[in-house]
């Protein structure tokens, strides 16, 4: 703060691990990838030359890298000179920065080119495209590394103006998880390499140098596929897929963040969602136009009912909504396999008979009304010509004319529903006949329109919490039930309401598995993964409770399952549960704040500082723990908080003194 | 009708009975040191896992130089990891001040995944670990024989009362419980007391867990737990916090599920509405108690 015109020692430091890192990891990991075959064996390229063959069998044709290996000793230059201007504190680090970045940037396309140039050349004389190696190459380490070093260069380097400060500092919330993010990553790393041999072609020990490299090369190759299914058409779809459940979990426990309640009856939740939606799906007799909105209500009414038990118990006994919702888990599970186990149970020596299960030897329900299934999202966004399938841009262009209405149009107040209409028409006019010819086929994907609903919810959610009353009461009780209370809101009232609505959302996830078919039978399964309920906690927590954050966890949540499956089928040691593995790392890592101080995580507001400062003392940046957590925004939710003011109500006892701060915050949130 | 009746006198439901108890016994008994030490334990559900995964592998593992003693050292391992990761539950309750729900959450979601991925890597199955050579062995008489973990959930019920109420130990335990701030006024280190609840909490989870896989069964299975671990805090919850108390809960909770067991092929009630009957039970027990009985200071970190 002493020196505005330079980057900050902490700024500076951050530039340079990554810098050392990204020099080391040019020599000592490699470069690239130049070819990969199915037991994930490769034949790498190292920097400044070699070759690291793991296949056992030589290779001809190699792609001319030569000019990706000159880009390289550039990166190398300026990786040096960001050195410097890091080690200096210079004002041009960010320059520095940038070219790395650029030049970084440049690397990797000139070594997918070379790749891509000798594909064509062996095209061109008629070898099949699925036996040319070299299909299956991409950047490593060695390429990646300037690329991050280059960019957190520019930003530590842009931070020394306040403007860009500002900026970034708007992202501070993004920190934990992605600090946990990146603890986690490194703790499956580890778990990797131990695990997994190098998976080599040699009929020989690998020398110390290799073992090295090939350890390095499966942890890159894990990560790479674990993340690799957004970059495709099919795997993006098989995200979005697993996904869907993870966003109606997420929204339901972040909801319940967001009042002070800990919803962990997510597996209870969705099985009751589950359940209401079988019995309206399948028995309800009602017209088409009225079945599918009528049962995807009933998931909700299901769910909502699940949710609302423990609510009441907490709001009118004050027992404990963590304890309640695990049991109700237990119990909704009885009743599931009760309903759809058999078709009979005795009771007092006499045997009754259940209409639910599906006859055979499977646990499922009958199956649902053709009206009461969604369709299939691959079906919408797709049309037939002829003989070809298209990929409809109608979506992508309706989101494009809303954007530039939306954005061009500031002067206008109507502008929300002039984008809108004008979206409307676009997508209406285009859906069926601008699209893009579809390579491969999608259509299986049993991605469904609950991806909709889901995306629905959120936006719902947010209008609830941050745009109406009783939102803002919810938040209250969830921020200081003590101060809510005060204010003249009921905190039983609020607690029964957000526990219900938290589980209507859970169980809305159940219309993905039984109305949308992801379980590949429109049907309620034994199988349903009602373990997703818990998953949503991790998916809440990464998403800080609001509800663009947790579809964006969900996101990524889904892309790794999808991508864990490839790991699993291709690694022998590697089992796809090392997702799971990564998720709770995670959760682990968020709930201990990613091991961030607080000061970096939440720092003292400028105000507070500059008082200190104004006092004469010379320490002001160390704030005493009880202090700074006074002062804290947390994004780990206050749960539990409202069993305080409830327990102490029922039994009379003294309310434990909430500090003035919290109605303070409040009232901030009110006025931005 | 009247069959059923002697089935639940027969020595065999007897046997069925203690064996369901103890998991929960040992785990509640864990769960009590934690709570009142005001550290909530969610993560009883993952260390029976981890106690039973360890137990298991390391049992297996030294089943050839060992011989006969290798379930012993097992044991000793299965609880060396329970209380490992409890350690891990308490490092980030007690020294990060994490919400102790969410870093039970945690430890509960890495007990989900750890156990494949290491089973894989070990014998290249996702579910199971091989059989062991030689689980703990069986004492007792005629059809009453009982593995280890069995006496000793029976021991430490005593000690757990002798510690919690006539040692200086569990006063001080119970102060941090209840008011850590006047404990710690009164020159009781908090902090080590509710490290060390924890980390017995974890010890006898593991143990267990240990009885789950080389005392009942051979080898660590998929689910072994079966969610022992909630009921086990069930349990706590019913049976008030106190050690008596939790041995009641557990015997109660025990007795109904070796009830569904053997109600598995009868004709009397179903059985998978009998094996919801604890979690129901502590639901409505929650009612009546509130959370009036549960330690004052549970959940709060130390400030």
């Amino acid at each position: 703060m002493s020196d505005p015109v330079r980057p900050s020692p902490l700024a500076a430091r951050l530039s340079l691990i990554f810098i050392v890192l990204a020099l080391v990891g040019l020599f000592l990991f490699p470069y690239g990838t130049l070819s990969r075959n199915f037991n994930a064996q490769s034949l790498l390229q190292r920097f400044p030359g070699g070759l690291t063959n793991f296949v056992g069998s030589p290779f001809e044709n190699l792609p001319n890298v030569s000019a990706a290996l000159l880009t390289g000793w550039g990166t190398l230059l300026l990786l040096a000179l960001s050195l410097f201007a890091a080690l200096r504190r210079a004002r041009w680090l960010w320059i520095a920065g940038l070219l790395t970045l650029l030049l970084g940037a440049a690397a990797i396309v000139v070594f997918n080119s070379a790749l891509s140039a000798s594909v064509a050349e062996l095209i061109a004389k008629g070898v099949r495209a699925r036996r040319i190696p070299w299909t299956s190459g991409g950047m490593h380490l060695g390429l990646f590394l300037p690329l991050l070093a280059g960019g957190v260069s520019l930003f530590a380097g842009l931070s020394m103006w306040p403007s860009w400060w500002e900026r970034l500092n708007r992202l501070r919330g993004l920190l934990v998880p992605l600090s946990a993010i990146a603890l986690a990553v490194a703790v499956g790393a580890l778990v990797v390499l131990i695990v997994q041999p190098v998976p080599s072609g040699l009929n020989r020990a690998l020398s110390v140098g290799e073992l090295l490299t090939g350890k390095l090369d499966v942890v890159w190759y894990v990560y790479t596929t674990l993340f690799a299914p957004v970059t495709n058409l099919n795997g993006l779809f098989d995200s979005l897929k697993l996904a869907t459940p993870l966003i109606f979990a997420g929204l339901g426990v972040a909801f319940g963040f967001r009042a002070g309640l800990f919803n962990i009856g997510g597996p209870g939740q969705l099985t009751a969602g589950g359940i209401g939606a079988m019995l309206v799906g399948v028995y309800a007799p009602l017209p088409p136009a009225l079945l599918l909105p009528a049962t995807v209500l009933a998931a909700a009414v299901g769910g909502a009912i699940w949710g609302a038990i423990p609510g009441l118990l907490k709001a009118r006994f004050g027992s404990s909504e963590v304890i309640n919702t695990i049991m109700l888990n237990y119990i909704a599970s009885a009743i599931f396999i009760f309903l759809i186990g058999n078709s009979t149970f005795p009771l007092l020596g006499k045997t009754y008979t259940l209409p639910f299960k599906a006859p055979g030897f499977e646990a499922k329900s009958l199956d649902f009304q053709p009206g009461a299934r969604l369709a299939s999202i691959a079906d919408l966004i797709s049309f037939n010509r002829g003989e070809a399938a298209y990929f409809s841009l109608g979506p992508v262009l309706a989101l494009l004319v809303f954007g530039a209405l939306y954005f061009g149009l500031r002067r206008i107040k109507a502008r929300l529903w002039i984008a809108l209409t004008a979206a409307a028409i676009v997508g209406f006019v285009t859906w069926k006949t601008v699209g893009i010819p579809v390579v491969g086929s999608f259509s299986a994907s049993r991605l469904n329109t609950s991806f909709l609903i889901a995306l629905v919810c959120a936006v719902l959610m947010g209008v609830l919490l941050w745009r109406t009353s009783a939102g803002y009461a919810l938040r209250a009780v969830g921020l200081s039930p003590a101060a809510a209370e005060y204010g003249g809101i009921s905190v039983g009232k609020n607690v029964i309401l957000a526990m219900t609505l938290s589980g209507a959302l859970i169980g809305l996830g159940a219309t993905h598995y039984t109305m949308g078919g992801a379980l590949d039978e429109f049907r309620l399964k034994a199988n349903m993964p009602v373990n997703v309920g818990f998953d949503g906690i991790a998916v809440a927590l990464m998403g800080q409770s609001t509800p663009g954050g947790v579809v964006a966890a969900a996101i990524l949540f889904g892309t790794v399952d999808t991508g864990g499956v490839n790991v699993d089928r291709v690694l022998d040691k590697v089992n796809k549960d090392i997702v799971t593995v990564l998720k709770a790392l995670i959760v682990l890592f968020i709930a201990a704040g990613g091991f961030l101080s607080r000061r970096i995580t939440d720092p003292p507001p400028p105000q507070l500082v500059k008082a200190v400062d104004a006092a004469g003392s010379d320490d002001s940046a160390h704030l005493t723990p009880g202090q700074a957590a006074r002062e804290a925004k947390t994004p780990v939710p206050n749960v539990g908080r409202s069993s305080e003011v409830i327990s102490q109500d029922m039994l009379g006892g003294d309310v434990v003194a909430e500090e003035n701060t919290d109605k303070i915050q409040l009232d901030k949130e009110r006025e931005s | 009708m009247s069959a059923f009746f002697a089935a639940l006198l027969s020595v065999t439901f007897a046997g069925i009975f203690i064996r369901s108890t103890v998991p929960l016994l040992l785990t509640a008994l864990g769960g009590l040191y934690s709570e009142r030490s005001g550290v909530v334990n969610i993560a009883l559900e993952g260390l029976i896992i981890f106690g039973a995964l360890a137990g298991a592998i390391i049992t297996k593992t030294l089943d050839g130089p060992l011989g006969a003693a290798a379930p012993w050292v097992g044991w000793l391992g299965g609880m060396v990891v329970g209380g490992f990761i409890a350690w891990i539950h308490a490092v980030l309750s007690i020294k990060y001040r994490a919400d102790q729900v969410i870093s039970g959450t945690a430890i509960n979601l890495l007990a989900t995944g750890v156990p494949p991925v290491v089973l894989t890597a070990l014998y290249d199955s996702s579910t199971e670990s091989p059989a062991v050579d030689h689980p703990l062995p069986l004492w007792g008489i005629g059809d009453l024989k009982f593995s280890p973990p069995v006496y000793f959930a029976l021991i430490a019920v005593a000690v757990t009362w002798y510690v919690m109420y006539r040692t200086p130990y569990g006063l001080r335990l119970r102060a941090s419980g209840e008011h850590p701030g006047a404990a710690s006024s009164m020159g009781v280190n908090v902090r080590a007391m509710r490290y060390s609840a924890v980390i017995l909490s974890g010890v006898l989870a593991g143990t267990a867990g240990v009885f789950l896989s080389i005392g009942n069964l051979e080898a660590y299975v998929r689910n072994i737990s079966a969610g022992a671990g909630f009921i086990a805090l069930a349990a706590l919850i019913f049976g008030q916090w106190k050690p008596l108390g939790v041995l009641a809960a557990t015997l109660l909770f025990g007795f109904l599920q070796a009830l569904s067991i053997q109600l598995g092929g009868g004709n009397l009630l179903p059985s998978s509405l009998v094996q919801a009957l604890p979690y129901l039970i502590t639901v409505l027990a929650l009612i009546f108690t509130g959370r009036s009985r549960a330690p004052r200071a549970v959940g709060k970190p130390l400030d």
